[in-house]
């Protein structure tokens, strides 16, 4: 750290080297506490190892912590250090060494600080590149792509071709539809293992933000706009699905499970779903699949729902037909 | 705003007439809160009236019936224009410049405030009484929005809702962070920054008293109109008010444009006017070397706010002509974009951080150096730190919106650009470290806060460098770590900073003292208290904790129960302070009118409180303020310096001749 | 610094030196502040500017215009730009007959530049009122309705402005504009009215190039 080569030219000779202190206490502390981070924290770090998006999320966080904890630790070592050894002693009136400046310690500072800077914003980049987005919002034309896989009109399992998956916030609920089955639409979440995923994220009213917790995706649903993030879960098991964005009354209680099943169950699932809505006229209520939806769509999709039962965490959001199309004048 | 650019009218050759206008009618009779009051009320009535008027013109211009904006809108907003208007007006806010438009000469009221209370319900121009009104004012409001969060943390005793219920914690939500966001950007520039902006560089006046009176009698217009949305449902945006969730809101949502807007003019017009003092009103020999280094964050903080707040009146100004003119900015099937307004909020949005960040760094940089009996560490560094804070604070806005879709291929640019700015706030500490090698630490109580905030602020800043990283983001992104984080700043930083600056400051604002006792008292309760609030914020937000949520999972109750008693803890602990503040202001005062503190400020060599003109005469500056310990330094400055002195350091053409 | 060195000119006391360094103050106050003005109002202008190219370029849901778009007046767009920039130009060709010591020849000039902007704003109201297109009906027509009555306020408060100068300007008598005038106090007077009319001259200049930039945006392009 920059503070251990602070100044030493007004020290006495009874004085003890301070700056040697300091930078012992400071070093034994910081070995510590890496140590502990790097072994024993790491593998409970949030959020957790259920993606490859979490385990590189977990990662960064580690690797942050780590660079960390020796900045904080230098920090409280040197003030602790200074609040406990250079007190005024009662009755001393005088004023401390005027020391205005140090050249050689502000430039030492300015360069580690700027290096740590640095370093951090080039490993952030590749971490963030790399990875595919690294499970954020990418937009409607995502520029880093998981590399090596295709997507196909439909999805067989076993292969590795991409599932899409298609995450509609509305207030206030999530649905999901699936283009590669027919473009069916479901209230629940069931991701197959060990296959790359594509969530077109998208909103049909305000802005809501899809968090899957565990599988470290975050991407905001805006209306109008198809955001699109990367995941391959890699641990079977429940996931949470949460609003991140704050939408209106019920954006508390905007949440539901998921669940990464196996190939051949979420097979299953799709296709029994499918059938279903094929069987009930829901497929053929609900509008054609696309990236996103206008508001006069909206109307067609609350019949499709009223078919399906869903019921948003308020109530029936839109009731029916909306009485107005754009350009219509209000009526008073 | 063009029209007062009109500085404050020199005195002629004869020296300052103190005639003050009006003294001889009854007080009833004089413009004060009360005219002010019924000017509003008369005001609401006719802005009303008007909506009422073009309601209907409009309702036949709007094209577009989504049910997502109702012409009840027009009235509410026209009201409280007009109302605000009128509570100016009844204030006597525009008396003077009726006479401008008369051609007649302006009466100079500025350094004679009649009366003794009677002044701080006035329209008065004096800035010693234009600070203390801020700093009461600013008080009301941080009260009431810590009594919102205790709201916020007993909802949050249970993982379900319990005893607000939704619409109303939204409401409680709403009205917290956005009363504390326009409290905190005037909490120091407003009292401190206006009291002592002359008092620091020398000077007897201000450059435009008319404009920094009017940005403190707006505050009191946005606490009621803001407040006024409870009655009306209150709003469901937070305070980042986003869109389309905004158009859809109900009228509520009227208050939150116009009370942010409102104190947004204000904040405006005060960093305007503390600008044009600084650059201009420095007493001789008061070089940019010299300056203080809380005026240094004065002045960079003010050029934020005249630079980015008008970013956030035009933002507002669009929501509400969308709330009421039925344009269509904000929507996006009609050719508008919710982006768009994601991006003016936050270009505004974070510089907005950082006028609440340099403030406190001004504060405790200011009481360090008095505390330690030592010079200021790197003076350059520091002043340099806060322009490069404040420069590179409009380059990384989109760090807001990492996850948001908008130009995901930007992300790296804004990643770099958030993690340099670390780099000029990190000179802070170099500046602390350095003026506490080897010092003579005096644990008084405004030193205990300024250390604290040193604590507090690094562990706001080391979770910034964990948020600006975009992996890492996309778990901590909109969760309780950000929450946390800028718990940690703003709080942690700028309260208790302000904290810092009124136990140092206030023996010199009102001549008397702090009591010590309880003030250490306040001190210890408030740090473990906060400490112990907000840390576990940290954890919650990483264990997937949304933010504005009633409803979380029941594996976190523990910590959120721990969380919500810690904070009622920090209230009795603002509780003390509150008692502290009004018995030592109001009961017990005990004088104290010199130097307690033994400090080198400017400020601090003229009489507590200072006289009316601050001056005798124009100082003359002769060295550092920071030369603690320097053998043979010269004073400060030398208060009455023999005629001439001052003419010298100016070229007047009207002297010379 | 001549600091402590001075030789106090003959004549000259506190009071007289004190008036003088804040009448200095005051002066230099003028032109910082209608200086930093600018930057605020560039500020504001500028969200407006970045809402139109933002929309425009988004052009989202098809609508930066939309079908069934009719444009404003291209007449009356460019009388009102016209009439601005006449007013600025009358106001600036009479600022320099005032530094040539005609006080006569600037207010004229004044109060023609005052009806022209008071005209303009006048103008804009009635188009505002009377327009070819509803506000929701397009980006364009969205960013129109916003930021003309913006546009209208700080064209006012400046007409505003404008107007203080004149009522001051007839309190001063002509010939101090010729000749220094025999006190202190009235020099003040006089150099601090040419401080307020160099600021709003150039203020008013300044909202001269925004009209026309606005114009160029709404009316041609």
């Amino acid at each position: 750290m920059a503070e251990s080569q602070a100044p030493t030219a007004a020290a006495g000779k009874a004085e003890p080297n301070h700056a040697v202190r300091i930078a012992s206490i400071w070093l034994v502390l910081a070995i510590v506490a890496d140590l502990l981070i790097y072994f024993v924290w790491q593998p409970h770090l949030p959020p957790g190892r259920m993606s490859d998006n979490a385990r590189g999320q977990q990662f960064d966080i580690t690797v942050m912590a780590v660079l960390c904890a020796p900045v904080l630790l230098g920090v409280w070592t040197y003030f602790g250090y200074a609040l406990v050894n250079w007190r005024r002693r009662a009755g001393d009136t005088e004023d401390g060494p005027p020391i205005e400046g140090n050249g050689k310690v502000q430039a030492a500072w300015i360069t580690v600080t700027s290096l740590i800077v640095l370093s951090l914003a080039a490993f952030g980049t590749y971490e963030l590149i790399v990875p595919a987005g690294a499970g954020g919002g990418e937009g409607p034309v995502p520029i880093w792509k998981p590399s090596g896989v295709v997507t196909t009109a439909a999805w067989t399992p076993g292969s590795t071709h991409t599932l899409v998956v298609q995450a509609i916030g509305q207030q206030w609920n999530w649905t999901y539809r699936f283009p590669q089955f027919g473009g069916m639409e479901t209230t629940g979440l069931e991701l197959p293992i060990n296959t790359p995923v594509e969530f077109h994220v998208t909103s049909l009213d305000v802005i809501h933000s899809f968090w899957a917790y565990q599988l470290g995706v975050k991407a905001d649903a805006n209306p109008g706009v198809d955001n699109v993030a990367f995941v391959k879960p890699l641990q079977l098991g429940q996931f949470v699905v949460r609003c991140n964005e704050l939408c209106g009354i019920w954006h508390g209680a905007m949440f539901d499970y998921g669940n990464v099943v196996t190939a051949s169950q979420f097979q299953s699932w799709a296709t029994s779903i499918q059938t279903k809505e094929r069987a009930n006229g829901t497929l053929a209520a609900l509008p054609p699949y696309a990236t996103t939806y206008d508001p006069t769509e909206i109307s067609q999709l609350g019949q499709a729902w009223a078919k399906l039962g869903i019921v948003g965490a308020g109530g029936y959001y839109y009731p029916g037909p909306q009485t107005g199309t754009p350009g219509d004048p209000v009526s008073p | 705003m063009a029209i007062e650019i009109e500085p404050e009218k020199a005195q002629g050759p004869s020296g300052p007439v103190h005639a003050a206008p009006g003294n001889s009618k009854p007080w009833w009779a004089r413009p004060a809160v009360h005219t002010g009051l019924i000017g509003a009320v008369i005001g609401y009535i006719i802005g009303h009236w008007l909506g009422n008027l073009i309601s209907p013109a409009t309702a036949g211009v709007s094209s577009f019936s989504t049910g997502l904006s109702d012409v009840r809108n027009w009235p509410l907003v026209l009201g409280y224009v007009f109302g605000t208007i009128g509570w100016l007006a009844g204030l006597g806010v525009f008396n003077d410049l009726g006479r401008l438009m008369l051609g007649k000469p302006l009466p100079d009221a500025e350094h004679a405030p009649a009366g003794g209370v009677a002044k701080y319900f006035r329209y008065t121009l004096d800035h010693k009484v234009v600070g203390i009104q801020y700093l009461f004012g600013m008080t009301t409001y941080f009260l009431t929005g810590g009594l919102f969060a205790m709201a916020i943390r007993t909802e949050l005793l249970s993982p379900t809702y319990h005893v607000l219920n939704a619409s109303q914690y939204l409401m409680v939500v709403g009205e917290h962070s956005t009363m504390m966001m326009m409290m905190m950007s005037s909490v120091v520039l407003g009292p401190f920054g206006q009291f002592f902006a002359p008092l620091m560089i020398g000077s007897k006046r201000m450059a435009f008293p008319r404009i920094e009176a009017l940005a403190f009698w707006l505050t009191p217009a946005a606490y009621v109109i803001l407040l006024s949305g409870i009655l009306l449902g209150g709003f469901p945006t937070g305070w980042t008010g986003y869109e389309p969730l905004a158009t859809q809101a109900g009228p509520g949502m009227d208050t939150y444009a116009l009370a942010f807007g409102l104190m947004g003019i204000s904040l405006i017009l005060a960093g305007f006017n503390l600008i044009v003092t600084y650059i201009n009103y420095r007493a001789p020999g008061m070089r940019w070397s010299r300056l203080p280094m809380f005026v240094w964050s004065m002045f960079t903080v003010s050029f934020l706010q005249v630079l980015s707040v008008p970013v956030l009146v035009a933002g507002l100004y669009m929501m509400l002509m969308d709330r009421t003119a039925q344009t269509a900015f904000f929507t996006n099937q009609l050719g508008g974009s919710s982006y768009l307004w994601e991006d003016v909020f936050w270009f505004f949005g974070h510089p907005e951080v950082y006028i609440l960040a340099l403030p406190g760094f001004g504060v405790v940089s200011e009481i360090i150096p008095v505390f330690t009996r030592k010079p200021l560490f790197g003076y350059r560094v520091a002043a340099a730190g806060m322009i490069g804070v404040s420069l590179l604070s409009f380059f990384v806005w989109q760090h807001h919106l990492f996850d948001s879709g908008i130009n995901p291929d930007m992300r790296p640019l804004f990643m770099l650009t958030t993690e340099l700015i670390s780099i000029p706030t990190g000179f802070i500490y170099l500046v602390a470290a350095g003026t506490f090698w080897k010092a003579k630490i005096t644990f008084s109580v405004p030193m205990l806060f300024a250390i604290a905030m040193y604590f507090n602020f690094l562990i706001g800043g080391v979770s910034g460098v964990f948020l600006s990283d975009v992996p890492a983001d996309v778990t901590e992104h909109g969760s309780f770590f950000v929450m946390a984080h800028f718990h940690y700043t703003i709080m942690g930083g700028l309260i208790f900073a302000f904290m810092a600056g009124i136990y140092y400051w206030l023996p010199k604002m009102l001549g008397v003292k702090m009591n010590e006792k309880l003030g250490k008292w306040h001190f210890w309760t408030m740090f473990i208290t906060f400490n112990s609030t907000f840390l576990p914020l940290f954890a919650l937000g990483m264990m997937g904790m949304p933010r504005r949520v009633f409803e979380y999972q029941r594996n976190l109750q523990t910590l959120n129960d721990w969380v919500s008693i810690s904070s009622y803890l920090l209230g009795v602990s603002l509780l003390i302070f509150l008692i502290n503040l009004i018995m030592s202001t109001l009961v017990w005062r005990v004088k104290e009118s010199g130097n307690p503190w033994r400090s080198r400020g400017l400020e601090w060599q003229v009489s507590s409180p200072p006289p009316p003109e601050n001056f005798e005469r124009v100082p003359v500056v002769l060295s550092h303020p920071y030369l603690y310990g320097v053998k043979d330094a010269p004073p400060v400055a030398d208060l009455n310096p023999p005629v001439g002195v001052v003419a010298s350091a100016y070229a007047s053409a009207g002297l010379e001749a | 610094m001549s600091e402590a060195t001075a030789t106090p000119p003959a004549g000259l006391n506190a009071d007289m030196e004190e008036a003088g360094f804040y009448h200095e103050c005051a002066l230099n106050g003028s032109w910082t502040a209608s200086r930093l003005a600018m930057g605020g109002l560039s500020f504001l202008f500028g969200s407006f500017l970045f809402a139109y190219f933002y929309l425009r370029s988004l052009n989202s849901g098809g609508r930066w215009e939309g079908s069934g778009y009719h444009a404003p007046s291209m007449i009356m767009g460019t009388v009102m730009m016209l009439m601005v920039l006449i007013s600025a130009g009358i106001n600036y060709a009479a600022v320099q007959r005032i530094k040539a010591g005609h006080k006569k020849a600037w207010q004229i000039g004044g109060v023609i530049a005052l009806l022209l902007g008071l005209a303009t704003i006048s103008m804009q109201i009635f188009e505002l009122l009377n327009l070819p297109f509803y506000p929701a009906s397009s980006g364009f027509a969205s960013v129109f309705v916003g930021f003309y009555p913006v546009f209208i306020i700080v064209v006012l408060s400046a007409m505003i402005w404008l107007e203080t100068l004149l009522a001051r300007s007839r309190f001063i008598p002509g010939i101090a504009f010729v000749e220094q005038p025999p006190t202190y106090e009235e020099a003040f007077v006089v150099q601090r009215f040419q401080a307020s009319v160099s600021g709003f001259t150039a203020i008013w200049n300044y909202l001269a190039v925004i009209a026309i930039l606005f114009w160029f945006l709404f009316y041609v392009i």
